[in-house]
């Protein structure tokens, strides 16, 4: 059992729907009570679809965004004992810039995280100077581009004369710069072909064993959290519906909604069960006005068409208003926790 | 149904001439649901765009032959190509929110494509029903100058009250009252012709609620519920091929399972040819009967689906199946490809 690096407790974020006259009407949950712990040197994977509230986590982490509740819990490893609070929402401003110091993040889109007039080597140092280690800023940031398969004839250009996929080494070189434990990667390889995706994941699998980095992996392609991931969160509307070990999850889906996403990502290896998820994806707004505050549990319209076209098919379906029902974290297996009945 | 022999495309640009294609050969028959796979720039949206020619100005097709139902188009005229884009090949894009136009209704886009290939048909179903061809007899302001003429009312009423001379405020009374009274009277009057195709092409994509689907703009819908959207478009001329460059790449896998479902479906139930281009080998591997992999411009291996994963026979399409990653942790295969795309 490794050392737990982070702790996430009942973490809360909501943000307020306003209407003409400025009052709220309704709050869009985007974590709604989020428990996770984090282990040092392993990667975590969270996967979901798109509004489920995986990149407000990631912020929330950052505390790029305030949790509306609930605490980020940090432990000695980070603090180093140096800290007024283990707490990330009692910093104080010092404190936390020591502690983004501990935490790279690499985004999706690499050209939107670069600034297309800056060169690479201004690029790559600016997390340095900003931290005063202006000391060999040169050799060091050399040594990052080699770090990442680059090399000092890449110093003086520019971010546009490079392919997607050595962007993103350079966004990846940026993050490693200080030195950091742990390394939050939202969506790294989405917009990238599959060959420069497994570069860029070996890469990634390089670079944990050689520094010992610690990985939150965000994304939403299950081949990919399958390969990299060691334990596994599954995020619907805002909360964790499933978190197990990723083997134990692959192999022993337990939510509805994990065996349906399982069932969904298209491979020609081999031939699964086909579970149809049908639906819309449910607004996450939820009103303050009591009568309009529960989600519906009843089939709805599209729903009931969807049925009809697939019925007779031998195609097993569930549909998305019967996920609204909202049940507690229960451990089915050991480490392996689902919100079923 | 479409053939494609020898194909040769090249782009103009000031650094030199490209040559996107190099002799694709390509023939997709009847009733069958065709991948064409392949990585950025290998041009696969390339081929789909010289067959329909939709290449940007720079680009033209230097050699080869196009031939749709045997007749061979590749130096066809503009208004015949014009038939063909909509009427015979239905096309549908990666991106649903900027292939829609985003200030008209989803009623008025599939209208157009309606009454450019299945004039026709609107005809008659308007003199067998006796109802109006293309616009419902109802007038109907836009929500925003209903809206506009509303609030001035009230605001010159109240202001008036306020003043102390009711008797102004009787004119504006009056017009409110006549809007409503508008509605009231029309409530019976029929749809046309159009509006009535229009919600049957969306009730072909299995879109809730068609009638207020029509008549609401691209950004209310949700990402499948516009790519259905877009389905609809892509079907509404009666097309008998349909091309899907990407058609599910910008949504979730949830989602598009659903989409491909229906591609599968529609394909069935009316037996056209579908020709999906993707990068996606697990799509390919759902979905279609024959798969050809392209790489700098050329078709280099193309086989049935259960060969190319079983038993796949160019170095690179091995090297491609091998990169995806999967459960084991061994390290994955990075395919030697060098630089996409040949100048």
């Amino acid at each position: 059992m490794s050392e737990v690096l982070i702790t996430i407790e009942n973490l809360r974020k909501y943000f307020p729907v306003k209407n003409v006259w400025g009052t709220d009407v309704a709050l869009v949950k985007a974590l709604d009570g989020v428990d996770l712990k984090i282990d040092s040197g392993k990667t975590f994977g969270i996967v979901g679809e798109s509004g489920c509230g995986k990149t407000t986590l990631m912020r929330t982490l950052l505390r790029l965004v305030e949790p509306t509740s609930g605490s980020v819990l940090l432990s000695d490893e980070i603090t180093n004992n140096n800290f007024s609070s283990n707490k990330l929402e009692e910093l104080t401003s010092e404190e936390l810039r020591n502690f983004r110091k501990q935490i790279g993040v690499v985004f999706q889109d690499p050209m939107g995280a670069l600034n297309p007039r800056m060169l690479i080597k201004d690029i790559v140092s600016e997390p340095l100077t900003i931290h005063g280690k202006t000391e060999g800023i040169r050799e060091k940031v050399v040594w990052l581009l080699n770090n990442v398969g680059l090399g000092e004839e890449h110093l003086y250009r520019y971010p546009h004369e490079f392919s997607g996929g050595q962007r993103q080494r350079i966004v990846i070189a940026r993050a490693l710069a200080l030195d950091p434990k742990i390394l939050v990667l939202d969506e790294p390889t989405s917009a990238l072909d599959v060959s420069v995706q497994a570069q860029i994941l070996n890469l990634l699998n390089d670079l944990q064993k050689k520094y010992d980095l610690t990985y939150v992996f965000i994304s939403h392609d299950l081949s990919v959290i399958e390969y990299m991931c060691d334990r596994l969160a599954v995020m619907y509307l805002g909360r964790v519906v499933e978190e197990a070990d990723t083997e134990d999850l692959f192999s022993n889906p337990q939510h509805p909604y994990t065996r349906a996403l399982l069932s969904a990502t298209p491979s020609f290896e081999k031939q699964k069960e086909k579970i149809m998820i049908l639906g819309d994806v449910p607004s996450p707004i939820t009103y303050l006005d009591e009568s309009k505050a529960k989600l519906a549990t009843e089939i709805t319209e599209q729903e009931r068409l969807e049925i009809k076209a697939i019925e007779g098919k031998g195609i097993e379906y569930i549909v998305r208003s019967s996920l609204n029902e909202h049940l507690s974290l229960k451990e089915v297996a050991p480490s392996h926790y689902a919100r079923v009945k | 149904m479409l053939e494609i022999e020898d194909l040769k495309t090249n782009f103009n640009t000031y650094d030199g001439v490209v040559k996107a294609l190099n002799g694709v050969n390509l023939t997709i028959k009847d009733g069958e649901i065709f991948g064409l796979v392949g990585e950025t720039g290998s041009g696969k949206s390339v081929t789909c765009y010289s067959a329909l020619k939709l290449l940007p100005k720079t680009g033209e097709v230097v050699g080869g032959k196009i031939v749709l139902n045997g007749e061979d188009i590749t130096h066809a005229s503009e208004s015949r190509l014009r038939q063909i884009r909509g009427g015979e090949i239905g096309i549908i894009f990666q991106d649903p929110l900027s292939a829609l136009n985003p200030v008209m209704t989803v009623n008025e886009q599939i209208g157009e494509i309606l009454v450019l290939h299945q004039d026709e048909e609107i005809k008659k179903l308007a003199s067998e029903k006796e109802i109006p061809t293309y616009k419902s007899k109802k007038f109907q302001a836009s929500p925003g100058v209903e809206f506009t003429i509303l609030a001035f009312c009230i605001s010159f009423i109240s202001l008036f009250v306020m003043l102390g001379q009711f008797t102004f405020s009787l004119p504006f009374l009056f017009l409110i009252g006549m809007m409503f009274l508008r509605n009231y009277l029309q409530r019976d009057l029929p749809q046309s012709a159009l509006d009535l195709m229009v919600i049957d092409a969306l009730s072909r994509v299995k879109l809730p609620n068609p009638e207020q689907i029509a008549s609401s703009y691209p950004h209310e819908l949700s990402g499948g519920m516009q790519q259905r959207v877009m389905i609809a478009m892509a079907l509404a001329g009666k097309a008998k091929m349909l091309i899907a460059d990407e058609p599910t790449t910008a949504l979730d896998v949830t989602i598009q399972a659903q989409i491909l479902q229906l591609i599968k479906d529609i394909q069935r139930e009316e037996n056209m040819s579908v020709l999906l281009i993707t990068h996606d080998l697990g799509v390919v591997a759902e979905t279609c009967e024959k798969v050809a992999v392209m790489y700098k411009g050329k078709i280099i291996e193309e086989a049935s689906v259960n060969q190319i994963f079983k038993n796949p026979q160019h170095e690179y399409t091995k090297a491609l199946i091998e990169a995806i990653p999967k459960g084991g942790k061994e390290r994955l295969k990075v395919p030697d490809i060098g630089e996409p795309g040949a100048i």
